[in-house]
């Protein structure tokens, strides 16, 4: 659930929205510069579509982007090509735009995958320099250094402030749409960690195409329109120079929340229009502006007030929270209830002398909770990477209910197996049921998002309420709303297997889930792995907590040096000479005690 | 081709060669690329041009004004660059940052220079030698030695000193150096000053030969980026190397075709060695942030 604005904020925005859309008339009567001040406001418009799209990128993607100026000035081109030099309506400019810049986006991002954070900066910063260097070079089309003049969409200039307002509304609701649907968590989740996402069946490429591609079609529209708004466009629109108002909007307003570029781009127009008499000075005062408001208020406005006591979420009770007993009805149930799992045939993985894993066999029957002990170092966590892919073994086999697990991370999850991390790997600057939600495949695609078509409201409501359940279930219903930073280590633990539950999988690999609980809540851990194994799924349990291993697995696995020593019932592994001897080093004097 | 082409492009070269070494200096310690570099260059050229062309003050006037005033720019480069950086948290800090703090001086720059176009004051070392049928001025050849000079010495400064060594660890790992009782944030300002100064004197010695605006920093900024990064940010013989192959290329370019042919084929070569070369060519890697 988005959280809820209060009565004061829905006043102030709607306020917001009527004076915008009044404003023409309102200047029309108070002023005879009317069309200087309407341009005031669709320009703030104009640079606010641009500044979302960079919030896309950089906010909600974590991209590094330092081509949205060479994006507005590739979108100004489209609409000013088709608009001027082919003849063509101006709405078939916009539409070439968004094409242009999200077809220069997705191939950018495209050719730089494999570039770390810093490095796909650069080539955006590279590429923005070729855009440039391309207008100012290829007169036929960009018209060279003198750029392209008399684009214009013919409309009566209020027509135009009013289109230049609704696409802008347009941009703002694709923005929300996207962040609030499953398209835009799994991009946020890339943002955190592209590992864990990948655990949770997100292909890392994938979302980020997706973003960079959506924030380049925006910024494309944002150059149309600029080029139509004020009738030129030529190569200097592009120089990086002038995106620091944009950056400086989005760090103003707050970076990674839907009304920051909104409030930013509002207050810089504000300041500039104010200081005009001292226009020489507007680079300096936004320069120093942003350097400031980055130590003061690191979040921006918005962050800032969302963080604080008025825009944060109600306090959850202080006392520990009774776990719902009842079992949620979503929880998966897989049918064949005797089917084997998960097998692996002859697992070695070596890391150059190191024998990890050395020839492990391991068979895992369905609706079973199964056991995996050995002292550090036995290879338990590397054999978990090697059955998830996030390892290639060396030799040997993975099968998932008898078909061999696909080579990528990302794709192991959509064949039911899905693991939790030894260490915790929660997205934590979003909220627990957020978390929940990353972990839930949502059957429709971005455009159903972006639309918010009936079928993707119907998978978003049915996918929260299984979300929530999962939360009772585990007894952290009272936190959902929180940021997922903010819970105790034995929480995020637990709202870890909480968020791997909410894959649906079949198999259900948890690495050390009991470290750092509280006995409180090792029982709600031990509840859900009951609860799982009696819906059919297999769980594998890597685990040190012998007490707790011995009283929840129906197999257990022992591992020493990569290899296995022992396998059995808890009662047998328990008297196997050979584990004491790995636990214990001499089992003879364990025998006397 | 001419042979004029390419020592133009030698020359250019050790420009960008040296703005390529102040972003490796401050980078190392910091992981902060700094856009704000390129505003030192400017500095040295505009003292130069204030001082010798409009003051009638003389070049050694000039030097010292120089030293003082960059070693001031690096300071206070450091406070509002990585004031913001701790505080703010955001994993784009740094690049904000660096160019807000780019564009504050660039504005200094302009506001100060409004009606100047070129900041060229005349020549420290008049005159010049013709070697193989070409003109070369003394003021190149001093410019290309004293390049040459500050990158064996930062180099063996950075080898052989103590300080150099506490330099390299803290590049390698900020928190352990902190543990071993080596002074982190004195090295950090230390690394901001030396950058600038290193700027400020190739800007100071480029003045009079080639163009630099006021509001041309950014442009040198990308220019010694794409140097630092051809030769592998990191040492300053990859920064030598970059810096010669950035300038020759583009100069060649630039005689051969036109001015924008030039850049175009220096920014798609810094596109091409980032996609296909993430380690540059004779460097180690950037390391992710």
């Amino acid at each position: 659930m988005p959280p809820r604005l209060t009565a004061a904020t829905r006043l102030a925005a709607l306020a917001a929205i009527a004076l915008v859309l009044a404003w023409p008339f309102i200047t029309d009567y108070y002023s005879y510069n009317a069309s200087y001040y309407d341009g005031l406001v669709a320009s703030a418009a104009i640079a606010a579509v641009l500044t979302i799209s960079l919030n896309l990128a950089m906010g909600y993607g974590g991209m590094l982007s330092m081509m949205h100026t060479g994006l507005q000035l590739l979108g100004g081109y489209g609409t000013a090509y088709v608009a001027v030099r082919a003849g063509l309506p101006w709405e078939a400019g916009l539409a070439l735009s968004v094409v242009l810049a999200a077809a220069f986006s997705a191939l950018v991002l495209l050719i730089s995958l494999r570039a770390t954070y810093l490095y796909f900066g650069m080539i955006t910063l590279a590429a923005n320099l070729i855009v440039i260097e391309i207008g100012r070079e290829w007169d036929a089309v960009t018209g060279g250094l003198n750029g392209v003049t008399g684009v214009a969409s013919g409309l009566p200039a209020r027509t135009f402030y009013y289109v230049v307002v609704a696409l802008l509304a347009v941009a703002y609701v694709v923005q929300r749409n996207f962040v609030r649907s499953a398209a835009g968590r799994a991009a946020m989740a890339v943002r955190e960690s592209p590992e864990t996402a990948s655990a949770m069946g997100i292909r890392p490429a994938s979302a980020k195409l997706l973003v960079f591609t959506l924030a380049g079609g925006l910024a494309g529209l944002s150059g149309g329109l600029y080029a139509l708004q004020l009738g030129f466009i030529n190569p200097d629109v592009g120089l990086l120079d002038n995106g620091l108002i944009f950056f400086v909007g989005l760090f103003l307003g707050g970076i990674g929340t839907l009304l920051g570029p909104l409030l930013g781009v509002a207050l810089i127009a504000v300041v500039v229009e104010l200081g005009k008499d001292y226009a020489q000075y507007t680079t300096l005062i936004l320069g120093v502006a942003l350097l400031v408001a980055m130590m003061v208020i690191p979040r921006g406005i918005v962050g800032t007030w969302q963080a604080s006591r008025f825009g944060r979420p109600r306090d959850a009770p202080s006392e520990p929270e009774e776990p719902d007993t009842e079992v949620p009805e979503g929880l998966p149930r897989v049918a064949a209830f005797d089917a084997l799992a998960l097998e692996a045939r002859g697992i070695v993985k070596h890391f150059g002398g190191v024998h990890a894993v050395d020839g492990v066999d391991l068979t895992v029957r369905g609706a079973s909770v199964h056991g995996i002990i050995g002292p550090n170092g036995s290879g338990k966590s590397t054999l978990v990477s090697c059955l998830t892919g996030f390892h290639h073994p060396d030799e040997g086999e993975v099968l998932v209910y008898g078909r061999a697990a696909p080579p990528q991370p990302w794709a192991v999850p959509d064949e039911g197996v899905t693991r939790v991390f030894q260490t915790p790997h929660l997205f934590e600057r979003q909220s627990v049921l957020d978390n929940v939600l990353t972990g839930i495949r949502m059957p429709y695609g971005w455009i159903g998002a972006v639309l918010r078509l009936p079928r993707q409201r119907r998978h978003e409501r049915a996918g929260r309420a299984f979300a929530t359940d999962l939360l009772a279930f585990a007894g952290l219903a009272g936190r959902a709303q929180h940021a997922a930073g903010t819970l105790s280590h034995g929480q995020k633990r637990l709202l870890e297997v909480v968020r791997a539950v909410a894959t649906r999988p079949r198999v259900l690999i948890l690495d050390e889930p009991a470290t750092g609980l509280v006995p409180a809540e090792i029982d709600a851990l031990a509840r859900l792995c009951r609860a799982l194994r009696d819906r059919g799924l297999a769980v594998v349990l890597i685990e040190h907590n012998v007490e707790f291993v011995m009283s929840v697995c129906d197999e257990i696995t022992v591992l020493e040096t990569g290899k296995v020593i022992a396998r059995g019932t808890p009662a047998e592994v328990r008297d196997d000479p050979a584990v004491l001897t790995a636990y214990l080093g001499r089992p003879d004097l364990v025998e006397k005690a | 081709m001419t042979a004029q082409a390419w020592i133009d492009g030698v020359f250019a070269g050790a420009v960008y060669a040296l703005v390529a070494l102040g972003l490796t200096i401050v980078f190392q310690p910091t992981r902060v690329m700094n856009f704000a570099q390129g505003e030192a260059l400017i500095l040295g050229s505009a003292v130069a041009y204030q001082v010798v062309s409009l003051s009638g003050l003389g070049w050694p006037a000039a030097i010292v004004v120089t030293l003082i005033l960059a070693a001031a720019m690096g300071l206070l480069s450091e406070r509002m660059i990585m004031l913001p950086v701790r505080m703010s948290g955001s994993r784009f800090a740094w690049i904000v940052a660096t160019l807000a703090a780019a564009l504050i001086f660039q504005s200094i720059f302009t506001l100060a220079y409004r009606d100047v176009d070129a900041l060229r004051p005349p020549p420290l070392l008049a005159g010049g030698l013709t070697l193989a049928g070409t003109r070369v001025s003394y003021q190149l050849l001093l410019t290309v030695v004293v390049a040459a000079l500050v990158m064996i010495a930062y180099d063996l400064f950075l080898r052989r000193s103590v300080y150099g060594r506490a330099i390299r660890a803290a590049s390698h790992n900020p928190d352990t150096a902190t543990l071993l009782g080596i002074p982190v944030r004195r090295i950090v300002v230390l690394s901001f000053v030396m950058a600038a100064v290193i700027c400020a004197v190739a800007g100071l010695l480029a003045a009079p030969s080639l163009f630099i605006g006021p509001a041309t920093g950014l442009l040198f900024t990308i220019k010694g980026f794409t140097a630092a990064v051809i030769g592998g940010v990191g040492s300053p013989r990859g920064a030598l190397a970059g810096g010669l192959i950035v300038g020759v290329l583009d100069s060649v370019v630039r005689t051969e075709i036109n001015a924008t042919a030039g850049n175009l084929v220096v920014f798609g070569l810094l596109a091409l060695i980032l996609v296909v070369f993430p380690a540059g060519l004779f460097g180690k890697p950037m390391e992710s942030h």
